[in-house]
């Protein structure tokens, strides 16, 4: 990597950064979740106003042109201080879609300029948990199905919906206030809400369809998954940034906790993970860019995940411990950092299920050689 | 003379890598063992005459002066190649102890002898009482007229029984106030009277490691490399490229390829419990990777590494030790067995790479004591 863009990128952080620590940093969060609002609105707009929304997309559209690298950054950042605000899903899926399969919708503009958040419904539950296959269907323009695991929407708000029709995949747009729509959302451990929606007969406004919109899904959900992984890296950073800050001050046996070595030790593991798992997410998240095929990048994607969500977790359930009983109130922040944790790791799948796909993708791609 | 410097990163690669492939003894390919020199004397001879034995040292010497970036390369490519180092001990640390302290006298005389091996040379470092707790070292030097008289025991001497010459910390001020002071780099002769090798049996029934007793040895005082009393602080100066190297990634690539080898032919991928542990291993070589091309970059850009840099030899031996238990696990009932197991149609050494990897946490500053460094210096705890 060049110094330039090295530069662009201390930059960026620097702005991301900055705009979030003013709002509020971390107990930010706290306020969010207690009040039940979701995220804020203000702080949405300054977020694009940033440039935070558009990072990946060209400058036409109102983007910023920058890569996958930059994106990560943004992430880490939202990260560290476990912005509410949904941006690596709006960014990743909605954004990445729209810019993938209709460049030219006013949509696109709209969501990067900060109208709203956008969420993306896709996936589906089945006995197992997330299905393999689209069932949900689009025909003569209405919708009819289900789908779960809808990140980041609000109360009447429109979304996108990836549903089956006649010519492959379809990316449609539903209003918030169509008619036939059932929702049931789930509060996470963090305070943001999972919603399953249900569809029957609800009108929708096609925006794609066709055979381009499977592959644009494919990509999209990995930059989402890589993306998330870049954020879980941020959730760890603070985390240990935390721990480490506590055991040097909290004293017992006349001394800070810091200076016994079992403690040190622990530490230092922590300290090992976390530089391990921002190195690899990074180097993924660059390898992506120059990705050869599909499944290359896919297979990035998977081991970001996959390290992300090992390190993420162990890392802040460490915390916890090393903060000893303190680290189990809801009043140390170190708490908020496990639950963001625990949510980011679930969603797009977990360490085990990303190992599973990384180790599936290499030998499909020794094959393939 | 080349200027191999000013050659792209990418043309260096193929030079090097065209070398060893056209000019490496196949048998001789990652070797599983420390060899003794005359095992890969005529390797040596080939290195020698293309100018290539000390790829670090400055081209006035006789080396190739490489930069940090180049260096990094030349390292790489030796390891993906399976070229074994040889015995480089004078290479990698006497040459470089007395090129920065040493006198004209010691430059002229010795650097050469290092260069064509005709002299060997061995670490003399560790002793019983002094481990991880180095400066702990109590084998004496006493000054009597021309020549130190030597008094005491090494241990751990890697290869003892094959050097010529042995480069020692010797206590020279046994009344310093503190440890690390007092301390001397002397340089001394294995053949003479008063030096006994003996080796030590390892658990994987190697004699590579070494006991050296000293019962009044001597050497010369010229043999005094740098100021008397001042060698520990030029032993740590000493140790600022071993820092990276010793966390590099290869033991831990090569491991695993061997597990990848010896599972498939055992079938073994068809075990969804294996998968997710073959995975895990894999990712945790794959990201390792990435930490040291971070810190392989700092080098490149000539900036110096700090006590962060201990990170990665920590990370890579526990998880090369890990994919050589995972072997022993594949191997099932033939676990315990010596020698090459059948896999397919190969045969893998299950417990000799799971020997080789046990002392890998123990070498070059234990893990526990890397722990330390790290909490200290960069944790600050």
């Amino acid at each position: 990597m060049s110094t330039e863009q090295d530069e662009d990128l201390r930059l960026l952080r620097e702005s991301v950064s900055t705009l979030l620590e003013r709002a509020g940093g971390v107990a930010r969060a706290r306020r969010v979740r207690d009040d039940g609002a979701g995220w804020d609105g203000a702080i949405w707009s300054d977020l694009a106003e940033a440039g935070v929304l558009g990072v990946t997309t060209p400058e036409e559209t109102g983007g910023l042109g920058m890569g996958l690298p930059a994106a990560g950054v943004i992430a880490e950042e939202i990260g560290r201080v476990i912005a509410p605000e949904p941006v690596v899903p709006t960014v990743a899926m909605a954004i990445g879609l729209l810019h993938r399969l209709c460049p030219d919708a006013s949509l696109l503009e709209d969501t990067i300029a900060g109208a709203a958040p956008l969420a993306v419904a896709w996936q589906e539950r089945d006995a197992r948990g997330v299905s393999d296959v689209i069932d949900c269907r689009l025909k003569d323009g209405v919708l009819t199905g289900s789908k779960d695991w809808v990140m980041g929407l609000a109360d009447g708000a429109p979304l996108l919906v990836v549903a089956k029709s006649t010519d492959g995949l379809a990316l449609v747009r539903v209003a918030g206030d169509a008619i036939g729509v059932t929702k049931q959302t789930a509060r996470q451990s963090d305070g943001s809400v999972l919603t399953s929606i249900s569809f029957a007969a609800t009108p929708a406004e096609v925006l794609a369809e066709g055979a381009g919109v499977a592959p644009a899904l494919a990509d999209a959900v990995a930059d989402a998954t890589a993306l998330t992984a870049a954020e879980l890296v941020g959730v760890s950073g603070s985390a240990l940034e935390l721990t480490l800050d506590y055991i040097k001050t909290r004293e017992q046996f006349d001394k800070p906790i810091g200076s016994f070595q079992v403690i040190q030790h622990r530490a230092v593991d922590m300290k090992i993970m976390q530089e391990v798992a921002q190195a690899a997410v990074r180097e993924a998240l660059a390898a992506m860019e120059n990705a050869a095929t599909p499944q290359a990048r896919s297979r990035q994607a998977s081991r970001a995940k996959a390290r992300a969500c090992v390190a993420s977790q162990k890392i802040t359930r460490e915390a916890i411990q090393l903060h000893g009983a303190v680290g189990y109130t809801d009043e140390f922040d170190v708490g908020l950092l496990l639950n963001r944790a625990l949510v980011l790791s679930a969603w797009l799948g977990d360490g085990a299920y990303h190992r599973r796909r990384w180790l599936e993708l290499r030998d499909t791609e020794e094959v393939a050689q | 003379m080349t200027d191999w410097n000013a050659l792209s990163d990418a043309e260096f690669r193929t030079q090097i890598r065209s070398f060893f492939e056209a000019e490496y003894p196949e048998e001789l390919r990652h070797l599983p063992h420390r060899p003794k020199f005359a095992e890969v004397e005529h390797w040596h001879v080939k290195l020698h005459a293309k100018g290539w034995v000390a790829p670090a040292w400055p081209a006035e010497f006789g080396g190739m002066g490489l930069e940090a970036a180049k260096l990094m390369i030349y390292y790489e490519e030796q390891q993906s190649y399976g070229v074994n180092r040889g015995r480089d001990m004078g290479i990698q640390m006497v040459g470089p102890l007395i090129i920065k302290y040493g006198t004209q006298e010691q430059k002229d005389y010795w650097l050469p002898r290092i260069l064509s091996c005709e002299d060997i040379w061995c670490q003399g470092y560790s002793e019983p009482g002094a481990g991880s707790d180095l400066a702990n070292l109590r084998t004496s030097a006493v000054i009597d007229g021309d020549d130190f008289v030597i008094n005491g025991q090494k241990t751990w001497t890697t290869m003892a029984h094959d050097a010529t010459h042995i480069f020692m910390l010797v206590r020279t001020d046994p009344d310093a106030p503190r440890k690390q002071q007092g301390i001397s780099f002397i340089l001394a002769k294995m053949d003479q009277p008063g030096v006994e090798v003996r080796t030590i049996t390892t658990l994987a029934g190697e004699t590579e490691f070494c006991e050296v007793f000293f019962d009044d040895a001597r050497t010369l005082r010229a043999n005094l490399v740098g100021e008397i009393d001042k060698g520990w602080s030029m032993a740590k100066a000493l140790l600022s490229f071993e820092r990276i190297f010793i966390g590099n990634p290869g033991l831990a690539q090569n491991a695993l390829a061997q597990l990848e080898t010896f599972a498939k032919g055992r079938g073994a991928f068809d075990d969804a419990v294996f998968r997710d542990r073959f995975a895990t291993v894999a990712l945790d070589v794959e990201d390792h990777a990435a930490l040291y091309s971070r810190f392989a970059d700092q080098l490149k850009r000539g900036e110096t590494l700090g006590a962060d840099v201990s990170m990665l030899k920590i990370w890579v031996t526990e998880t090369y030790q890990r994919i050589t238990e995972l072997m022993i696990e594949v191997a099932g009932p033939d676990g315990g067995s010596l020698g090459p197991l059948q896999a397919g149609n190969v045969g893998v050494d299950v417990l000799a790479s799971f020997y080789k990897a046990r002392p890998s946490t123990i070498y070059g500053g234990s893990n526990e004591i890397q722990r330390n460094i790290l909490s200290k210096a960069v944790l600050g705890l």
